[in-house]
């Protein structure tokens, strides 16, 4: 049986109200009163997570108006467990079964396993197959040196997805840290010379096909400045220098700059002399109070295609596309500008409901990509559809592309 | 009469000795919401909109306060929901960065980018006001508090002292007697009611009575109402280095 003053007692303070205060007593007193009837739960911290994901969808060929229809399946598992006290382990692996206009393949990739062990608070060692990921900027990362090669199966164009759908190197790495500061020094050998499409091989060549070292260093400068500066190289090319810093201009507005100078072949001709090539991405994300961010980037790779020579390569269309795969295996940019914009709506319409567009631009060739994503998030799935669409000139960057539209469909375990 | 001058003299002297400033009764009321070292704590948030449970966040929060500005930072690790497992948050002041273990990216974000998640409501338990916020004494009062009983209150008006906190103003109220939080109420710049938020069912934890959950109303749709529980708390060797961006995808919550 309640308190008699605890019945009486809101009735009181209703009574000594005034109107607008009464309708805020209604509403706390709502509140409270569910808050009363919430159920206890308990969760327990995790050590791994493993979904599926299924996707249906067509692609839409432009020569001809061809519908051709695609179908995916994925399963993907990420473990961090700590074997002792100072030792932990890491496993990522994906697996994913396609099938394209009826044919069908599948590619395993087993994106990290290594070794991590902290030799002290403020220094660790880690060993194995590993996914350095460097860059701040949202779209084009040029310091993340060791995405070159590393995906092995394309679920989608997304720079997001390219950044988690990738094998890590091989390498030894040391970390030190600091109180606002951290120093690493890494190590990635030459494993093998050439790929291997083997639906399970480890494919060595394609995440350790050079020996390779890394040097990093970052200290903050104030509470809302901290560089990161890397010094990268490769077997049979000059050091890559690189830095990244990011910044908040006020209390909704991010911004950032990724640079990397060096010198390099030029992205068309492997054989042309080295020359010192900059490339860069930077940008602004600027978050409104009705749930709504939007960031926009300029990309600059100085070793890509002017337009004069853009529009030569697309006169030899094998040429062309030789040069594209090459460029997209290496995730850089083929054309020397581009720009990306991306707006996420949250909580879109009702609640739970995520809507995405992404717009890439090229800005050397006009064309441009434009994507739409409708997210539903349920309590262990989400509910997602997805449309693309390309515009330009058919041997333009994004002309030359299929529009898709997918829907898919993602289960957490 | 000289003599019964003097003794009311003494008396609202020694009222005025005794009767701790609105700045120190704030600062005793952030003591009772944190504890005075590195700790860890669980955090269960449940979702309502118009009446209906519509989502479960639990987060782990790690807090550690500034060795210079006193102020805590925190790391918070989403547990739930599984699409967010393993996710974090670090908040040092204003530089917050966002980490995800799938794409390895660590992501630089504004405060009102973290004002769209869950994990924004962590700062209505894990902040010291004292140390962001002046205090000035409005009024003695009588108030419902969380338990929905009256309690004699003090009602503090807080005032951002620089303009990059989350919440321009707060309007605060502290037990009379034990200096427990009771509500609150926070404003943006714009003077926007953006949530109010009730302390209650105190429990003995590390060595005081503490809040182990807040309700929080949302200052625009009051059908939106989120319960925050806290459990597990516990002491936790946070090291300094830790929280830092470049230690983000170390962070294990098993480091002891």
């Amino acid at each position: 049986m309640p308190h008699p003053y605890r019945t009486v007692a809101p009735l009181l303070l209703l009574a000594l109200c005034s109107s607008a205060c009464l309708a805020d007593a209604v509403d706390d007193l709502h509140a409270l009163t569910l808050a009363d009837q919430a159920p206890v739960q308990s969760q327990q911290q995790r050590d791994w997570q493993f979904f599926t994901e299924g996707m249906y969808g067509y692609a839409f060929l432009k020569n001809g108006y061809q519908h051709i229809p695609m179908a995916r399946l994925s399963a993907d598992l990420f473990v961090d467990t700590r074997a002792t006290e100072s030792l932990r382990f890491i496993f990522a692996n994906r697996l994913d079964g396609q099938s394209y206009d009826g044919k069908f393949s599948h590619v395993n990739t087993l994106k990290e396993a290594y070794f991590s062990w902290q030799a002290s608070p403020s220094l660790v060692f880690d060993l194995g197959r590993i996914n350095q990921r460097n860059g701040m900027a949202a779209a084009y990362n040029p310091s993340d040196f060791f995405k070159a090669g590393a995906v092995r199966s394309v679920v989608s164009t997304a720079p997001a997805s390219l950044r988690e759908n990738r094998l890590g190197s091989g390498m030894l790495r040391a970390q030190t840290f600091w109180p606002g500061g951290s120093a690493s020094a890494i190590y990635s050998p030459q494993l093998a010379d050439h790929r291997d499409s083997a639906p399970f091989a480890l494919d060595l060549g394609a995440s350790n096909p050079a020996n390779r070292w890394m040097l990093s260093f970052s200290h903050a400068l104030s509470a809302t400045l901290s560089p990161q500066f890397l010094l990268y190289g490769e077997a049979h090319q000059s050091p890559q220098l690189a830095f990244n810093l990011s910044a908040l201009a006020s209390d909704a507005l991010s911004v950032h700059l990724e640079y990397r100078g060096g010198r390099s072949k030029a992205q068309l001709d492997p054989n042309a002399p080295q020359r010192y090539y900059s490339r860069l991405a930077s940008g602004a994300s600027y978050t409104f109070p009705a749930k709504i961010t939007l960031t926009a980037e300029y990309q600059y790779n100085q070793a890509a295609l002017k337009h004069a020579e853009w529009s030569a390569l697309a006169q030899d269309p094998a040429q062309y596309w030789s040069y594209r795969s090459r460029v997209f295996s290496a995730q850089d940019i083929p054309t020397q500008h581009a720009a990306f914009f991306y707006s996420s709506w949250s909580d879109a319409i009702w609640p739970q409901l995520d809507l995405n567009w992404m717009l890439r631009a090229d800005w050397v060739d006009h064309s441009l990509q434009s994507w739409l994503e409708a997210r539903y998030h349920l309590e262990q799935a989400e509910l997602a559809l997805q449309w693309q669409s390309q515009s330009g000139h058919r041997m333009s960057h994004f002309g030359a592309l299929p529009d898709s539209v997918q829907l898919l469909f993602k289960y957490y375990y | 009469m000289f003599k019964f001058s003097l003794f009311i003299a003494a008396l609202f002297s020694t009222y005025a000795i005794a009767a701790p400033s609105p700045q120190n009764l704030l600062a005793a009321s952030d003591a009772i919401r944190n504890p005075g070292q590195p700790f860890s704590l669980t955090s269960t948030l449940i979702e309502y909109r118009n009446g209906k449970q519509t989502d479960t966040t639990t987060l782990a929060v790690y807090a550690r306060a500034d060795t210079h500005s006193g102020q805590f930072r925190n790391l918070i690790r989403f547990v739930t929901p599984q699409r967010d497992t393993g996710k974090m948050l670090l908040k040092n002041g204003n530089d917050l960065w966002f980490y995800d273990p799938a794409s390895k990216a660590s992501i630089r974000i504004s405060p009102q980018q973290r004002l769209l998640g869950q994990a924004a409501n962590g700062d209505v338990v894990t902040v010291n006001l004292a140390l962001d916020y002046d205090a000035t004494q409005a009024s003695h009062e009588a108030i419902q508090d969380g338990e929905q009983q009256m309690r004699s209150a003090t009602l503090l008006k807080l005032s951002a002292k620089t303009p990059d906190v989350t919440y321009h103003r707060i309007d605060y109220w502290i037990d009379h007697n034990t200096k427990q939080p009771i509500k609150a109420k926070f404003y943006s710049a714009s003077d926007r009611l953006l949530k109010t938020a009730y302390y209650r069912r105190f429990q003995q934890q590390l060595g005081a009575l503490r809040p182990s959950e807040t309700v929080i109303i949302d200052g625009l749709d009051p059908q939106w109402v989120t319960v925050m529980r806290s459990s597990e708390l516990a002491f936790r060797d946070i090291q300094e280095s830790w929280l830092q961006r470049d230690f983000l995808p170390r962070f294990n919550p098993e480091q002891k």
